[in-house]
């Protein structure tokens, strides 16, 4: 759970906007990342990337709302602050629909898109946060054996011990043996915590 | 021989002698020559039948009761039915006396009896034959003459023959009538003092003057003349001067009175600048619908620099707040904010020019700088278009003539539909613009995408007014562009590109080279 380096990611089709956006945000002592073009910025996307995304709506080529289509097909989470032109309002609110954290029109005030920007980064320290949270989740689950795995599973799905080792043909001594392994290998005291924990990475682990 | 009894076989000839033996030998000899033969045989009979019948000969005894000879042809002479007829006095008498009377009251000739029927025969013959010659050269004269009349008569333009000092000799009825008089009333006065009011004032320096006294021909249009009642009317004239021999005689003047044509000239003129001041109002109009279609591109594009602009500041300012300011990296900040703000007035610019109003006129172009600037301006629609516009000029390529703005509307519109079409068609190709020499009198401009291409019922009706394939079109952007073009007297077109997508072209003439119309391809 080290704290990663966050850039800020401009992916702006025109050199002047990039190049002062650059400079804007550098001054803002931001790390910041300029592309020209989508197709730019989607070669050297990796899943270890984290900050946001500053992208132009409308851009010759690949344009951003296509740029966002590729990069949620590839699960990314990096937040998206959409910059758009007058008249393309309707065109942000389908970007949005597509997840994008918010947008922002051209021209714009500085402190407006550093707000923007400062929001961006903290949701994506946020989801960076819990998808660590869950990858720890999924670490331990995964460290458990075949028999203690079903154990903990018949525990969330509410069985007593009793019933457990009845079903399993064990005695009720070993379950509780195997319980507790589970507890600490999940490291909580706390079926009701458990529980939270092993749902929230359910579509994972399955 | 055949000939000779169907020759004579129009002739009719009239034997008159109050002695029937006489007549009787006259019909004798000349009976089966092919003549038709008329018998009198006294004077006032004779009259009649020459009256009714007009022979060509009439063979007429002089020794007569009641009526003579000399009677009977002094009194068909007199008639002019019959004055044309030729009189051969018949007679014993053989004196020259009696031949000379004869001669001086009109006869032809004289056969003494008795009579000898070869001379008889011979004589009729001659006389006949001459008769009837005179008689078909008056009748050709009679139908030239009434053909010249009609001529004359029926030809709407005012017709004068005048003498060297300007004295109308002749005016045909068409010439009375422009002047509003009779025709007897116009002869013999001066062409000068009816028609000019100059005329005593300035009488070299008129109209016709020159053709009359020195044989010039004159030749004018438009020129104020006088009716008889002294209103004036505008008038075209021609002046040929008469010439006899090489001698000067006056001259022929025809004229026409041309008020109605000038009027229906301007009605015409006046319709064309209408046309042209619609064609131009449509122009406008399309273009301003061009510039509203594309407002959110224009949009974007302002915003760009400005959108530099306002985060070059904002460094700018930051910069000015440290202690120690770099002041060399200031100067590049300002430096580029300037740039900036001259590239969104530059945007601005086009705009202002684009829609401006009127068109600004013909000039001599450069086709690649016009080309170009469509180019960008093209650009700020482009939205998706991934393959973008490329632009290819032929070296040394000579410049044209045209009005700046609307041939740029023309090639704007070209730019969009194929973008559009290619947009549609999904595909990545650019939209190629290219320019050529074609000829010895046009360049080609032309657009070529490879888009959806144009369906191929639809490319009769393409420059059509409001025919359209888009559907949201209104069927006015090609018809425009086919009136400016033509405009600029060029011509414009469509060809089916062979591996699909579409080509439309259009030719301007260039600067400077005089010749026909440009013709593609």
């Amino acid at each position: 759970m080290t704290d990663i380096q966050q850039t800020v990611y401009v992916v702006e089709d025109d050199e002047a906007v990039r190049d002062s956006l650059e400079l804007l945000l550098k001054s803002d002592s931001k790390p910041v990342k300029t592309y020209e073009n989508a197709g730019a910025f989607l070669r050297e996307y990796s899943d270890k990337m984290a900050g946001c995304i500053v992208l132009d709506i409308r851009m010759p080529g690949m344009d951003g709302m296509e740029l966002q289509k590729k990069l949620n097909e590839k699960h990314s989470i990096l937040p998206i602050i959409f910059v758009t032109g007058h008249g393309d309002v309707p065109m942000a609110v389908d970007a949005m629909k597509e997840g994008a954290v918010d947008f922002i029109q051209k021209p714009y005030r500085e402190e407006a898109l550093l707000e923007k920007i400062e929001a961006a980064l903290e949701q994506d320290k946020e989801q960076r946060k819990s998808l660590d949270e869950k990858q720890e989740i999924i670490r331990r689950v995964k460290s458990l054996t075949p028999r203690e795995r079903e154990i903990m599973d018949r525990m969330i799905a509410g069985q007593a011990n009793k019933v457990i080792a009845i079903e399993l043909e064990i005695s009720q001594r070993t379950v509780e043996i195997h319980r507790s392994r589970v507890m600490h290998k999940m490291g909580t005291h706390s079926l009701a915590h458990l529980v939270r924990m092993v749902l929230s990475v359910k579509d994972l682990i399955d | 021989m055949t000939e000779v009894v169907s020759e004579n076989s129009e002739v009719t000839v009239l034997l008159v002698d109050d002695n029937p033996q006489n007549l009787k030998v006259l019909y004798e000899t000349l009976k089966d020559k092919g003549y038709r033969l008329l018998i009198a045989n006294e004077g006032e009979k004779a009259l009649d039948l020459a009256h009714r019948h007009r022979p060509e000969v009439i063979l007429l005894d002089i020794m007569m009761p009641e009526m003579d000879g000399y009677e009977v042809c002094e009194r068909l002479k007199a008639d002019p039915d019959t004055a044309d007829c030729a009189v051969v006095f018949l007679s014993a008498l053989d004196d020259l006396q009696a031949k000379v009377k004869g001669f001086s009251l009109g006869g032809a000739d004289y056969i003494s009896k008795p009579f000898q029927s070869q001379e008889v025969i011979a004589r009729v013959k001659t006389h006949a034959s001459v008769i009837r010659l005179e008689r078909e050269l008056q009748a050709r004269n009679r139908e030239l003459q009434s053909d010249q009349a009609r001529i004359l008569n029926s030809i709407s333009e005012g017709i004068y023959g005048l003498d060297e000092n300007g004295i109308i000799e002749f005016a045909n009825p068409a010439s009375a009538l422009i002047m509003g008089c009779t025709a007897e009333e116009l002869i013999g006065k001066s062409f000068f003092d009816l028609h000019f009011a100059t005329a005593a004032a300035c009488k070299d320096s008129l109209p016709v003057m020159a053709t009359c006294q020195q044989g010039v021909a004159e030749n004018q249009r438009d020129i104020q003349m006088l009716r008889a009642d002294g209103t004036g009317f505008s008038a075209e004239y021609r002046a040929t001067p008469k010439l006899d021999d090489g001698e000067l005689h006056g001259a022929v003047v025809v004229f026409r009175d041309i008020t109605v044509e000038l009027e229906n000239e301007q009605a015409l003129d006046e319709a064309r600048t209408l046309v042209q001041e619609q064609r131009d109002q449509l122009a406008h109009t399309s273009r301003l619908t061009t510039m509203g279609e594309m407002a959110a591109g224009f949009a974007h594009e302002v915003n760009q620099p400005l959108t530099a602009i306002s985060n070059y500041a904002r460094v700018s300012k930051r910069m000015m707040a440290k202690d120690a300011p770099d002041l060399a990296l200031l100067r590049e900040t300002m430096d580029k904010i300037e740039a900036q703000s001259h590239r969104a007035s530059e945007i601005i610019r086009r705009i202002r020019r684009f829609m401006k109003k009127p068109a600004t006129g013909k000039e001599v172009l450069s086709v690649p700088g016009l080309l170009d600037d469509t180019r960008q301006f093209a650009e700020v629609d482009m939205r998706n278009n991934e393959g973008g516009i490329e632009v290819q000029v032929e070296g040394d390529l000579p410049d044209v003539q045209g009005d700046p703005i609307q041939v740029q509307q023309v090639t704007l519109n070209l730019i969009r539909n194929a973008l559009e079409a290619t947009r549609t068609a999904g595909s990545s190709a650019p939209v190629e613009v290219s320019a050529r020499r074609c000829g010895d009198h046009c360049v080609r401009v032309q657009v070529r995408d490879h888009g959806v291409g144009v369906p191929e019922e639809a490319e009769e009706k393409l420059f059509h007014p409001f025919y359209t394939t888009k559907d949201d079109g209104m069927g006015i952007g090609l018809a425009t562009c086919r009136s400016l073009i033509q405009a600029q007297g060029g011509e414009i077109g469509y060809e089916r590109p062979e591996d699909g997508g579409a080509c439309f072209y259009f030719t301007l003439p260039i600067a400077g080279v005089e010749g026909e119309l440009c013709t593609a391809p």
